[in-house]
């Protein structure tokens, strides 16, 4: 066993830093493109394609788990397949923090004004990432991944016991409704529109995960680009070397895993928000917080390249959005419609993609999404430096996003 | 008592089939330092090979091919996959054994379709009665048929040329080479023995004694409760792999019984927990030596 | 724990209904409101044309429930394909538009928004979590369901059409069979081994119900739907005493305890409600242990000598020669059957709009399957539509592998059995 969860790979620096050149005017329209088309998309789907709006705003809810997931794992090099557990302590603590104390006997509501509920959820699943830490501390590449399985069966188990909290397997709890400073997020009669488009409940949910999104996004782009980041990849690649730098190893892997959970138990209020329901799963292979969705988290952080926050968005994209964009369409324009019963149905062509997907960017493209988009755009930079790609056995990860 | 005895039976057997997979795992990571997150669906190509062929070739035909099926699957991932990754990094290819597995169960389970194939012919719901103890069979000849190949390949690890090549290798992978030791052999045989565990451990799998079920994505969830086993006896420790087995499927047993059958398997997952925090590297892995 | 949920969920209702009231009482938009009026002065909104009714399904063929669900699927179709054969409702032939969630919620919530403008109502909505995480929607759309499930803790909203009765009722009525046939008696200690979830869950309730009007204990052990080795359970239960079972779990954990109970020799009688047999167990090796089992359910089973489940039956071996024979296919029929009657008292009142129909759904008292299940009574939301079930007894040479005992059975506290959500 190498003594971190990856052995020091050579990090592909970026050929070079724009000081030196003229402005990506490529990325810059990209970007500026992507996010009017964000901006817009109640408007481009229209009422009539809520499904669409739907699936994104899934999209979205993958896109804050999988950032703080490759913090964890591609910048701190500590891996877990805990994720769906703070996924679950985030959507039950919104549900009781948020929740109305008249509901109902049975259960713990605290009437919290939406807000700081999800910033109690998000503070509540950092304090349990914390409780974790001295555990993580102690342990290594994948006996710390199987370690922190242990947390998603634990979280079965109490979801199924708690349930004055959880609101239990039967029927689980209402997700109570989000409201900012008087505004709900939730139908109204009668609506506002944009361009004719309804802004309803879905519409509205949408610019919410929308914030929720870019918020993750940019402070975890901070993060990496700064005094944490260095520290994180510090301790991934040497230990022995990060101590003697001054760095307090034990402090930093704590920080990455409080700071992952939090991102997770973000995503867990989302979570419960999209489903209008927060419910424990009935076990633990099928359901909104087993082990099936911790590994397509480590699939979003794979596929999207270790440590790349816009990898991680691109993964998430990838994993969380393609089944059921295959099952949508399946719908819509009959694909695979004459697959006949035990056939090559949407919901089995779809899992095949996602396995290939992951095989395939692991035996080409080991630095994932990330890599594959930082050749393009050095590329358009200057035909001069050599691409990143090296053609070494090892597995690039990014040092800056 | 009775209870008692009958929950320790059922245990041992099942401990001893976790024992199998376990050393699986373990073999292929004393070889590559890779976890093979496929096992699961080398598990489910060997027993769906024998239900497609057992009513055609009768069961022990089935079962060998099965065997010698799951070790060819083995072989090819190794060979086909893991030899031509771009990545070296053994991290990033025991993920890529999850996207392996995630397609073979999903074509395994598609051909399957809507039936429930048990493939325990042979011995499956024939119970013994001894007094009061009732055995289950294929419990019985799963702990008989652990025990040998357990004891037959600890003696090979510790004799034959082979297994002194692996250690080598485990080892110190530059020094073994210096010697002579053909690396990539070793590798090719260690995944070639561990897929023809898995294809022994499946024949009691996917029987109504052991799992209730018949082999389908349930065949496969099984194969991750040896995950545990592995882990909790130390990743590169064989004989840890075997206590690891029977320390799962005897935990698993009577926390059902004696706390309550919801909290079994977050039993076994806490008792790894806690072994992992005294001893980080299992109960008998090696220690790491570097410290900061 | 139960109630939790449900109290909040009447509170959502009540909003519903008020903004929906608020609405009519402005009268600003007619067309969100009352819906168009049609072809023979019918008023409808979604889902109605002047030719086609269309209704949705949400079922499971490629999950854990795809046997089921392809039944279920079969079934809904027979109907639809024999009522436009004999000139449709309304003037209008059925359609019936399927999705595919694989039993997976969170496909569920997206696929809904596509198929919602399209349907009137959902023929099947199959799947607790499904429906768990769909009731929002279905309250806010003022949809009309069937569920492809029974538990009494959904009928407190109205829109949800219980198709026979529920599954507290269904253990109620076989543990009284069981007393009345001398296999159990008062003061004895029963095991329930159940799936933690509303199946379950509401199964427990019969038997706790049951056990309290008996003097009965009851030794309860919850396990998920993945568990499928229960020896372990049913070990314990011989320790305890049990002279019964009763299963409120999967098929395959069904086989899985009524083999334990042969092998461990406590060979006691074993009660399971309707989803816990699959003739498909008739293949296994736990074929020889089934015999124990008796099964409580609304629906006739597949052998029933009842004319009309010999008319469906035959019709689906026609149509579908290799398909599996479970008890989906009469259940998908009488589904249809029953939307049948709500769509044609809808039509009768001249309102084919989703609130029009789910008023018509208030009006049936006696809605007759040619018993198929028991008549059921719609007029007193809350409570199931009967009470009433079929005995069947696992038998290997017949057809779908039940015969049945008892010809639609109501137990005395079957009667006195009062549903989490019944008034008075």
């Amino acid at each position: 066993m190498s003594e971190t969860f990856t052995p020091p790979a050579a990090p592909p620096k970026a050929p070079a830093t724009t000081t030196k050149h003229p402005p990506n005017w490529l990325k810059i329209v990209a970007t500026a493109v992507l996010l009017v088309v964000l901006l817009l998309l109640p408007v481009i789907v229209g009422n009539g394609g809520v499904a669409y709006l739907k699936l994104a705003q899934y999209i979205l809810i993958g896109a804050v788990g999988g950032i703080g997931l490759t913090l964890l794992v591609g910048q701190a090099g500590q891996l877990s397949l805990a994720h769906p557990f703070f996924l679950l302590v985030g959507a039950v603590g919104y549900a009781v923090l948020a929740g109305d104390p008249e509901e109902s006997d049975d259960l713990v509501g605290l009437g919290l004004p939406p807000l700081v509920a999800v910033i109690g959820a998000i503070v509540l699943c950092g304090l349990v990432g914390l409780a974790f830490a001295p555990v993580a501390g102690r342990l290594r590449g994948i006996y710390l991944g199987v370690a922190s399985l242990s947390l998603v069966f634990l979280g079965l188990w109490l979801g199924q016991s708690l349930d004055m909290f959880s609101g239990g397997t039967s029927s689980g709890r209402n997700a109570p409704v989000f409201a900012l400073f008087g505004f709900e997020f939730a139908n109204s009669t009668p609506a506002p529109t944009i361009a004719g488009v309804a802004i309803q409940k879905q519409q509205r949910l949408w610019y919410l995960f929308l914030a929720f999104a870019l918020i993750s996004y940019f402070l975890a782009r901070g993060a990496v680009n700064s005094r944490i980041g260095r520290s994180w990849r510090a301790v991934r690649d040497n230990e022995a070397a990060a101590t003697s730098m001054g760095v307090h190893v034990t402090r930093v892997k704590a920080g990455a895993f409080v700071i992952s959970s939090a991102f997770a138990g973000l995503a867990g209020v989302m979570t419960a928000l999209w489903l209008d329901l927060v419910k424990p799963d009935e076990n633990e292979f099928t359901g909104t917080y087993s082990l099936t969705v911790a590994i397509a988290f480590l699939a979003v952080v794979i596929i999207g390249g270790l440590g790349s926050v816009p990898g991680a968005v691109i993964g998430a994209a990838l994993v969380f959005g393609l089944q059921q964009f295959f099952l949508l369409g399946s719908q819509q324009f009959g694909w695979f419609a004459d697959a006949a019963f035990g056939g090559f149905s949407a919901v089995v062509v779809s899992a095949f993609v996602y396995g290939a997907a992951i095989v395939l960017v692991i035996l080409f493209e080991p630095g994932g999404m990330a890599a594959i988009g930082r050749r393009l755009l050095a590329r358009r930079r200057s035909p001069d430096v050599p691409s990143t790609d090296d053609g070494g056995r090892t597995t690039p990860r990014e040092d800056r996003s | 008592m009775n209870t008692f005895l009958q929950l320790l039976v059922n245990g041992l057997g099942k401990g001893a089939v976790y024992a199998l997979l376990a050393l699986g795992f373990v073999i292929i990571f004393k070889a590559t330092e890779v976890v093979n997150f496929a096992h699961g669906s080398l598990v489910l190509v060997g027993g769906y090979l024998v239900y497609e062929l057992k009513d055609a070739l009768g069961w022990v035909l089935a079962a060998v091919i099965g065997i010698v099926g799951a070790a060819l699957a083995a072989l090819l991932i190794e060979r086909v996959l893991l030899r031509n990754a771009r990545s070296a990094d053994h991290n990033s290819l025991a993920l890529l054994t999850i996207g392996i597995d995630v397609i073979i169960t999903e074509e395994v389970v598609r051909r399957v379709g809507a039936d429930i194939p048990f493939i325990g012919d042979p011995y499956d719901s024939q119970p013994i009665q001894i007094g009061d103890l009732t055995v289950f069979r294929t419990q019985a000849i799963a702990l008989v048929v652990g025990a040998v190949l357990i004891t037959a390949f600890l003696l090979t690890f510790r004799y034959s040329n082979w297994g002194v090549a692996m250690r080598a290798q485990a080892e110190n992978r530059e020094a073994a080479a210096l010697m002579g030791i053909n690396s990539s052999r070793v590798t090719a045989t260690a995944w070639l023995v561990a897929g023809a565990l898995a294809g022994v451990a499946v024949l009691f799998m996917a029987t109504q004694d052991f799992s209730g079920a018949g082999l389908g994505r349930g065949t496969h969830a099984i194969a991750l409760i040896a995950f545990p086993a592995a882990i909790l006896g130390g990743l590169d420790s064989t004989e840890g792999a075997v206590v690891g087995g029977i320390v799962v499927g005897l935990t698993e047993a009577l926390s059902a019984q004696y706390i309550s059958f919801e909290f079994s398997k977050s039993a076994v997952f806490l008792v790894m927990l806690v072994v992992l925090v005294i001893r980080p590297s299992g109960l008998f892995g090696t220690k790491e030596l570097s410290r900061v | 724990m139960i109630a939790a949920r449900r109290a909040g969920r009447s509170a959502l209702i009540a909003g519903a209904l008020a903004s929906s009231l608020l609405l009519a009482a402005c009268g600003s938009t007619a067309d969100t409101a009352g819906g168009t009026e049609g072809a023979g002065g019918v008023i409808t909104d979604k889902g109605v044309t002047d030719t086609t009714i269309t209704l949705g399904i949400m079922g499971d063929t490629s999950g854990v429930f795809k046997n089921l669900g392809a039944g279920l699927n079969a079934g809904n179709q027979l109907w639809a394909d024999d009522v436009n054969a004999a000139g449709g409702i309304c003037g209008r032939q059925v359609e019936i538009e399927v999705v595919d969630h694989g039993y997976k919620a969170d496909v569920a919530k997206t696929l809904y928004p596509q198929l919602e403008p399209n349907v009137l109502g959902m023929v099947q909505l199959l799947g607790s979590p499904v429906l768990a995480a769909l009731e929002p929607n279905l309250i806010e759309d003022d949809m009309l369901a069937a569920p492809a499930s029974w538990s009494s803790e959904v009928l407190d909203n109205p829109g949800i059409m219980m198709i026979g009765t529920t599954y507290d009722l269904e253990v109620v009525n076989g543990l009284a069979y069981l007393q009345q046939q001398g296999l159990i008696a008062d003061g004895d200690t029963i095991g329930h081994i159940y799936i933690d979830g509303e199946y379950g869950g509401n199964g427990l309730k019969g038997s706790q119900y049951y056990a309290e009007q008996h003097g009965i204990t009851i030794n309860e052990a919850k396990v998920t739907s993945t568990d499928n080795d229960l020896t372990g359970i049913v070990t314990g239960m011989r320790g305890a005493g049990v002279k019964a079972i009763v299963l409120t779990t999967t098929p395959g954990q069904t086989a899985s305890a009524l083999a334990a109970n042969q092998a461990l020799g406590l060979n006691v009688p074993v009660l399971g409600n309707n989803p816990t047999f699959d003739p498909a167990l008739l293949e296994t090796p736990a074929a020889s242990a089934l015999g124990n089992l008796y099964v409580s359910a609304s629906n006739a089973p597949f052998s029933s000598p009842n004319p009309k489940a010999v008319e469906v039956t035959t019709e689906f071996k026609t149509a579908y020669p290799d398909a599996p024979r479970n008890a989906g296919i009469t259940t998908g029929y009488t589904e249809g059957l029953v939307w049948q009657n709500v769509l044609e008292a809808a039509c009768e009142a001249g309102d084919l709009s989703r609130a029009g129909v789910k008023t018509a759904l208030t009006t049936l008292t006696s809605v007759d399957t040619e018993g198929l299940v028991d008549v059921l009574d719609y007029s007193s939301p809350g409570s199931p539509p009967t009470r009433g079930v079929y005995i069947a007894q696992v038998d290997g040479s017949v057809e779908g592998g039940l015969r049945e005992v008892a010809p639609l059975f109501t137990a005395p506290e079957a009667e006195t059995y009062v549903a989490p959500f019944q008034e008075s």
